[in-house]
């Protein structure tokens, strides 16, 4: 009897002595040896983790005061998970990048990261650092509805269309679809032909994961809406209109047989679709793959498709797949302004978002993107990234509301897919989406 | 003597003890604390909300989708795998030699990545893969096999089947071995039909590893996640959304953890339920054929 209560209070004391010794041991200063310590986390990105241990090496040589620790985050089993037991454990780094504006806005309502424009350490670098890259217009985009900035953009991939040029050619059609009208005339050319491609294959199209709306909806609905926000704060300001003509294009592409939501193995490069929603981040992966695809030879980029009435709309706005920079909360007052100083360094010479651009393929978030003279000898080289840098100040970014997954999967379940599928009206499916997104509110 | 053993049982026992109390009991009353806050892990402010997890998870209808869904899951997935070791069991068992190889074989899949073989899978199913393009060219036909809900629900159910049935057939292997020859011979000698001897000699017989077949895929069938997280991500409409899936949204995408720990402790009940009753049916049928 002794013997076995022995046994269960040692247990006791041996797992309450293990998790005192795992506790986070974390210098409050952020100091040691007289320098300032930050811990930056990079993407689970090779390439980006690469970039930022070249920048915080150079850094270091020209501030010897400041020690800036690159690790690359884990995705256990996501990025944001990952940060989310960082900061419950007490373990966050100083500042990280990867942070998108919806799960910034989770991270700002529960008060873990710096409002860089309010706090007193980090607003006037915050100013010098929007100068100095040239993205006031980029920026703007990422102010959340209680007027802070939480975060320092960092890439913006604006979502375009691509189109098969040759696909086009074969079916007669002589310019690239603009508008949704546009578009169906591809779809009756390819019935008329007796096709077996289709003009859109969208494999994820009925996939009610939250995340996906953001490269089948709202790349379509930032252009017919003109960028108007879908929901802002705790409002749903979404435009209806633009919506609904969204839901009755994709209800009308599906029920004519040209918009394909059956899982499919690259559709565009494998012609089986003429068109679809490229992010930059694919042009690698065809390099390898599908080294005969030649951009302007036998596909093109393009804003996304609007509805008629915008035929001559001008700076057609998309879906932005854009990330930043975040300081967290935690981080002490010299972290804060050494974190600021780290990122005044890297973003004052355009030559490491040149460097940023050549090592990761992905577009720095500034205004100049296309027209910044650093950047001419990458875009010639690669011609297939210049309308994504054109379309930088177009592309807006994912919402500031922390529920953004109850919402989208709202948006998905309720209405997308819906509307997309024929299972409801266009119009019902928007008003039963909208009642649907309101209760999140 | 007697509390020498004792002491060498504890002795033996504690180093499971320990990690069992670290691991699992500790966090398990966390979890069930957490499971009454809105907690989210990340904000400094922590408030009791009571009841109020529990009772939200009983009203979304998400979590209603999931209940169902499992049970849908259970129902096609545990005798589909059931059936596959059967023959696997059924087959090995009367192979002259080479049996051990044979084993290993069949028990490759269950050593497999469950994100891997999603990925082929999802690429063999797809509009373009060998399956549908086939089908097409031949019958004309075409199947969304992980878009429309029926097909992705059994899609999901064959994967985990194949994956599992080879581990269940080492468990049934050995019961079919353990039925003494002899039974068979007396069996055959008054006349028995082949079917009859499987039905009522060899099924009976195997009692002990059906039993613990039936209740280990039960268990496998409330826990499904990966596939289902790689192929459908819980849909076509969350016509595939498991607890599992539900509990991981919640948690690691919402970042609602008080939410996601009542919505486990829910799962968890429902998972235990279940399989008592299970239990208890299994036990009758046991029962009536002699065993304890």
């Amino acid at each position: 009897m002794f013997a076995k209560k022995a046994l269960v209070g040692l247990s006791l004391l041996v797992a309450a002595g293990t998790l005192a010794a795992c506790g986070g041991s974390s210098d409050k200063s952020g100091t040691a040896n007289g320098k300032t310590e930050i811990t930056f986390w990079a993407a689970p990105n090779p390439t980006q983790v690469k970039y930022w241990k070249q920048m915080a090496s150079d850094f270091e040589k020209a501030n010897k005061d400041i020690t800036v620790k690159v690790t690359q985050m884990k995705e256990s089993p996501s990025s944001e998970a990952t940060i989310q037991s960082a900061i419950a454990s007490g373990t966050a780094p100083t500042m990280s990048e990867n942070i998108t504006r919806s799960f910034a806005a989770q991270l700002a309502q529960s008060k873990a990261i710096v409002s860089l424009n309010k706090d007193a350490e980090t607003k006037s670098a915050l100013t010098s650092i929007v100068d100095s890259r040239d993205m006031a217009k980029t920026i703007d985009g990422w102010k959340f509805s209680d007027g802070g900035q939480y975060v320092v953009p960092l890439y913006s991939n604006p979502m375009l269309f691509g189109w098969r040029l040759d696909m086009l050619k074969d079916l007669g059609i002589k310019s690239v679809p603009k508008t949704y009208s546009d578009v169906m005339n591809v779809a009756k050319a390819l019935k008329a032909k007796n096709s077996k491609s289709v003009v859109w294959a969208l494999p994820t199209g009925a996939d009610p994961t939250a995340w996906q709306r953001w490269f089948d909806f709202f790349p379509l609905y930032d252009a017919a809406s003109d960028g108007q926000a879908f929901v802002t704060g705790k409002k749903l300001v979404a435009d209806s209109k633009a919506g609904k003509e969204v839901f009755d294009f994709v209800q009308e592409l599906h029920q004519s047989g040209n918009l394909l939501t059956s899982k499919a193995t690259d559709p565009f490069e494998t012609k089986l679709a003429v068109m679809n929603i490229i992010g930059s981040w694919t042009f690698p992966n065809w390099k390898e793959k599908y080294p005969d695809l030649e951009y302007g030879k036998n596909y093109t980029l393009t804003a996304p498709v609007v509805p008629d009435s915008m035929k001559d709309a001008k700076n057609v706005k998309t879906y932005a797949d854009a990330k930043g920079i975040v300081v967290y909360a935690k981080a002490t007052t010299a972290q804060k302004k050494a974190a600021m100083k780290f990122m005044q360094f890297v973003f004052k010479d355009a030559k490491n978002d040149l460097s940023f651009l050549k090592t990761t393929s992905l577009l720095p978030a500034r205004d100049d993107a296309a027209t910044n003279k650093e950047f001419t000898s990458y875009f010639e080289a690669n011609p297939y990234m210049k309308p994504y840098a054109e379309n930088v100040p177009n592309a807006i970014p994912a919402m500031d509301n922390a529920d953004y997954n109850d919402i989208q999967e709202k948006l998905g379940k309720d209405g997308w897919i819906p509307a997309l599928k024929g299972e409801k009206s266009p119009a019902k499916a928007w008003s039963d989406m909208i009642a649907s997104i309101k209760g999140s509110l | 003597m007697n509390k020498r053993n004792d002491k060498l049982g504890f002795a033996f026992t504690a180093p499971y003890i320990i990690f069992t109390t670290i691991f699992f009991l500790l966090p398990l009353l966390w979890s069930i604390w957490l499971a009454f806050t809105n907690w989210n892990l990340i904000s400094p402010d922590i408030q009791n909300v009571g009841l109020g997890n529990f009772i939200d998870a009983l009203k979304s209808p998400a979590i209603h989708a999931a209940f169902f869904v499992t049970y849908k899951f259970l129902l096609v997935f545990v005798p589909l795998a059931v059936v596959l070791s059967m023959i696997i069991a059924v087959l090995v068992h009367g192979l002259p030699k080479f049996k051990g190889l044979y084993l290993v074989a069949f028990f490759l899949p269950y050593l497999s990545s469950g994100v891997v073989t999603s990925l082929i899978v999802k690429g063999f199913l797809s509009y373009n893969g060998p399956l549908n393009t086939w089908l097409r060219n031949r019958f004309d036909v075409n199947i969304d096999w992980l878009g429309s809900p029926n097909t992705a629900l059994f899609v999901v159910s064959f994967m985990i089947a194949w994956k599992m049935s080879g581990y269940y057939a080492l468990i049934l292997i050995s019961g079919l071995e353990s039925i003494n020859d002899e039974i068979y011979e007396a069996a055959m000698m008054d006349g028995a039909s082949n079917r009859t001897i499987f039905w009522k000699i060899t099924v009976p017989m195997m009692y002990p590893s059906l039993y613990t077949v039936l209740i280990l895929a039960v268990g496998v069938s409330f826990g499904i996640f990966t596939e289902v997280y790689q192929l459908t991500g819980g849909g076509p409409n969350y016509a595939t959304n498991t607890w599992q899936m539900e509990i991981y949204n919640q948690a690691f995408v919402n970042l609602k953890s008080g939410y996601a720990s009542a919505i486990a402790i829910l799962a968890s009940i429902v998972t235990f339920m279940s399989i008592s009753v299970i239990r208890k049916l299994i036990e009758k049928w046991g029962h009536h054929y002699g065993w304890n």
